[in-house]
């Protein structure tokens, strides 16, 4: 199959073009060729097809060299990647190296990047949740940040519309802070789980809940996709299309259409501002192969190239009408960067069930949504996190001495020992102004390009939030009859959960906001920006799915307009 | 790191100087060296009613890992290691360690994992002192502490560095043994229970008799 339309102009002039073909790129792209617009659509990495270049899905654990492990080559060029463990050699390759994008850290921030068609849709976490009321209205509450522009109502027809397609399996709760969805068939939670989500909600009279995780894995086959083998690979690539990502789901809708074109290696340098019309007029790409400069035009441009990559397009993308980067009257962009702060939590050995096993390795956990600074309950701090864990059986045995070797070791070590239940924290960050990246022209990128500094740090609402997130965990795990709970907080830099957000804000004022609330920039009408870089506050689900919806509503705003004649 | 190194580790420096990204195997150890690693892992893991980390190739995989996946710090402590215990052998038996029986293996291993846990836990008291030592004018001086902890507060959310601890030739052939063991196709389809394709998740079975665990 060739991504490659035939159809394409030759003339480098389509109807839209889109940066960018991660998740958000990626839904960008299937509705505006469902609509009826020819599409460029710019990957700045190499093509990746679906399931034939997936070349580690189907290797056993043997058949990796280093079962795994990176190697001091490779550690020496994914400095960055290398700090945490998504960098492996299961997929390694879908990586950055490290050298060829640098950028400065005014502070520590790990930068986990993926440049390749699909984007980072093929190696994340797949959690799928719904924002509600309770986020978009935090803001405006609290003071933090500016409010969002739109409201739960405004975008839950879209949730249902994404989710609808990109197939999420979980489970309807009726818990009006995360909303329930169009879900497919939830996963099925173990004994040990099972029992703790009865306790905790029992203890709590249901003021807490724990439910199956939501993810974007087929539970059922689904649009032609295969469903889930509980292989638990999937940040490899599934050779059965079994999770939403742009390859399984979005590309091959948008191809169908024969209204496609893909270019890989095409890395957008800056978007052309034309001051007669006060519009985008196109793109300048380098070919990041050949470095070659070239120009494409179209009526509209979706921004869609990852929250920081999309912001530092638009940094960079200067004329005499905007010195300070498109579309920043405001002053807005690049502040207010968040990501979630996490890692910290309990964990601790479960009785009561050496009886019972598990069949199949379950590629998803449990979720306790947010429970604090709602209704009557006041922290001393504001937001609130949720939890994502589970519980499992492995080879842990109390009673192995230390560092023992021998036939009995062995023995014990393949026998089913104790069961294990752990919660982590997940917790909002807020939208710190001076919390902000900016160009800094003392480097270059591989291509010439000057790179991106960033100045970002949790602060004192987030170290307040740390400790009820350890001590809540510990709390709910003894009370549904979990023995040796010890909590842990391994700290956590921004950048590590891999939820960069803001840095091009959504809101009502053009003062104060980079966006409207149809993702739509204040300044320049013809310029979407739909990917991480929109969001106004981070709440404390997964994101993506959000990015998903905003999408596939600003997609059907833009056609709309355009048919009017008004962008 | 002492000034007297064999051959042989002069051989593995100029190795991995010379090449450090290149793959060519098993020429960071001689050949004893590399059946002495392979007999130890194997004492390690040995054959019971499946076969052991010899016979899943751990040898070759170890040789590998510590060329490949380990600073030079650690692989001078690894070769060292490998000496060590060669020398442990012929002092103590008068032979090779290739040569000698199964339970004198098991008796130098044993005085080898005596001795990394005496260390391992001597070096971490110290690290522990040393925490303790940096935590203590907030514990003396409270109006101190407050400012200290405001000052630092958003810093101490980042993670910690891990101190720098010794690299150990025993815990390094224990945890590539385990690792290579238990990935191994033997290790994982026999003395492990392996399913390529599972196909459905159960969350709750009884627990079969004579079952292992999942690999």
């Amino acid at each position: 199959m060739s991504n490659l339309n035939v159809k394409a102009t030759a003339n480098n002039t389509y109807d839209a073009i889109v940066v960018g073909s991660g998740i958000s790129g990626g839904w960008a792209a299937k509705e505006l060729t469902q609509k009826g617009l020819k599409v460029l659509l710019l990957e700045r990495g190499r093509n990746i097809e679906h399931i034939k270049d997936y070349t580690t899905a189907t290797k056993k654990p043997w058949e990796f060299e280093h079962r795994g492990r990176i190697t001091e080559a490779q550690k020496e060029t994914h400095p960055i990647q290398k700090r945490d463990y998504p960098y492996s050699e299961f997929n390694e390759s879908y990586w950055v190296n490290d050298h060829d994008c640098p950028y400065t850290e005014v502070k520590r921030f790990d930068w986990y990047r993926g440049f390749h068609v699909g984007g980072k849709s093929l190696m994340w976490g797949r959690q799928s949740y719904r924002f509600s009321d309770l986020n978009f209205e935090d803001n405006l509450k609290d003071g933090h940040g500016v409010d969002w522009p739109i409201r739960y109502k405004d975008i839950a027809p879209w949730y249902d519309y994404v989710e609808k397609f990109a197939g999420i399996s979980g489970q309807v709760e009726g818990w009006p802070a995360l909303p329930d969805g169009q879900f497919l068939p939830p996963m099925e939670m173990n004994c040990v789980e099972k029992d703790v989500k009865k306790r905790i909600e029992d203890k709590w009279k249901k003021s807490r809940i724990m439910t199956i995780g939501r993810t974007a894995n087929l539970t059922v086959p689904h649009e032609g996709r295969g469903s889930c083998q509980y292989r638990n690979l999937c940040s490899r690539g599934c050779p059965f299309g079994a999770y939403f990502s742009t390859q399984s789901s979005t590309l091959p809708a948008a191809v169908a259409t024969g209204n496609l074109t893909l270019r890989p290696f095409s890395l957008v340098n800056t978007i052309i501002y034309d001051k007669e019309t006060q519009k985008a007029k196109g793109v300048v790409v380098i070919d990041s192969e050949t470095k070659e400069t070239i120009e494409y035009f179209a009526k509209i441009v979706f921004v869609n190239g990852s929250t920081l990559g999309s912001t530092f397009l638009l940094l960079n993308s200067t004329s005499a009408e905007f010195p300070e980067g498109l579309g920043n009257g405001s002053g807005q962009l690049g502040h207010n960067l968040m990501d979630h702060h996490f890692r910290c939590g309990a964990s601790g050995r479960a009785e009561g069930f050496d009886d019972k096993y598990t069949y199949g390795r379950r590629a998803n956990g449990i979720y306790i949504p947010r429970y604090r600074n709602m209704g009557n309950d006041k922290r001393d701090y504001v937001r609130g996190f949720g939890y994502q864990g589970g519980a499992s059986r492995g080879n842990w045995h109390a009673d192995v001495a230390e560092m023992a070797f021998g036939a009995e070791f062995k023995d014990q070590m393949t026998t089913p020992g104790a069961w294990s239940m752990g919660l982590g924290g997940f917790g909002e960050s807020l939208p710190y102004f001076e919390n902000r990246v900016y160009i800094d022209k003392s480097k270059k990128d591989k291509w010439g390009q000057p790179v991106l500094a960033i100045d970002c740090e949790f602060k004192d609402n987030e170290q307040k939030m740390r400790v009820d997130m350890m001590n809540d965990a510990a709390e709910m795990l003894e009370a549904s009859g979990i023995k040796d709970v010890k909590t842990y907080d391994n700290g956590s830099a921004p950048g590590m959960a891999i939820h960069e957000m803001g840095t091009a804000r959504m809101g009502h004022d053009p003062k104060t906001s980079v966006l409207n609330k149809w993702n739509q920039m204040h300044e320049v009408k013809n310029v979407f920006v739909t990917d991480g870089s929109c969001m106004t506050s981070a709440a404390c689900q997964n994101p993506s799915l959000t990015y998903m919806a905003l999408t596939a509503r600003a997609c059907d705003f833009a056609v709309s307009e355009l048919k009017k004649g008004n962008i | 790191m002492g000034g007297a190194l064999s051959a042989t580790t002069i051989g593995v420096f100029l190795d991995s100087c010379n090449s450090p990204s290149t793959k060519t195997k098993g020429n960071l150890f001689a050949d004893d060296q590399l059946k002495l690693i392979t007999e130890v892992a194997d004492i390690i893991i040995p054959t019971t009613s499946s076969p052991g980390a010899k016979a899943a190739g751990v040898g070759p995989f170890i040789a590998l890992m510590v060329k490949d996946c380990y600073p030079e710090d650690a692989q001078n402590a690894f070769v060292k290691g490998l000496e060590d215990l060669e020398k442990q052998s012929k002092d103590q038996f008068q032979k090779s360690f290739l040569e000698i029986s199964p339970e004198q293996r098991t008796q130098l291993i044993s005085k080898l994992r005596e001795e990394t846990i005496a260390a391992t836990k001597a070096e971490q008291e110290t690290l522990d002192k040393q925490k303790e030592a940096d935590a203590n004018p907030q514990k003396s001086d409270p109006d101190k502490a407050k400012s200290q902890t405001e000052n630092a507060g958003f810093a101490s959310i980042l993670p910690k560095d891990k101190p720098k601890t010794e690299p150990r030739f025993f815990s390094i052939i224990r945890d590539l043994t385990l690792l290579g063991y238990f990935t191994s196709e033997i290790g994982a389809t026999k003395a492990m229970a392996y399913v390529d394709i599972p196909g459905r998740y159960d969350g709750c079975v009884d627990l079969k008799p004579g079952q292992k665990v999942w690999a």
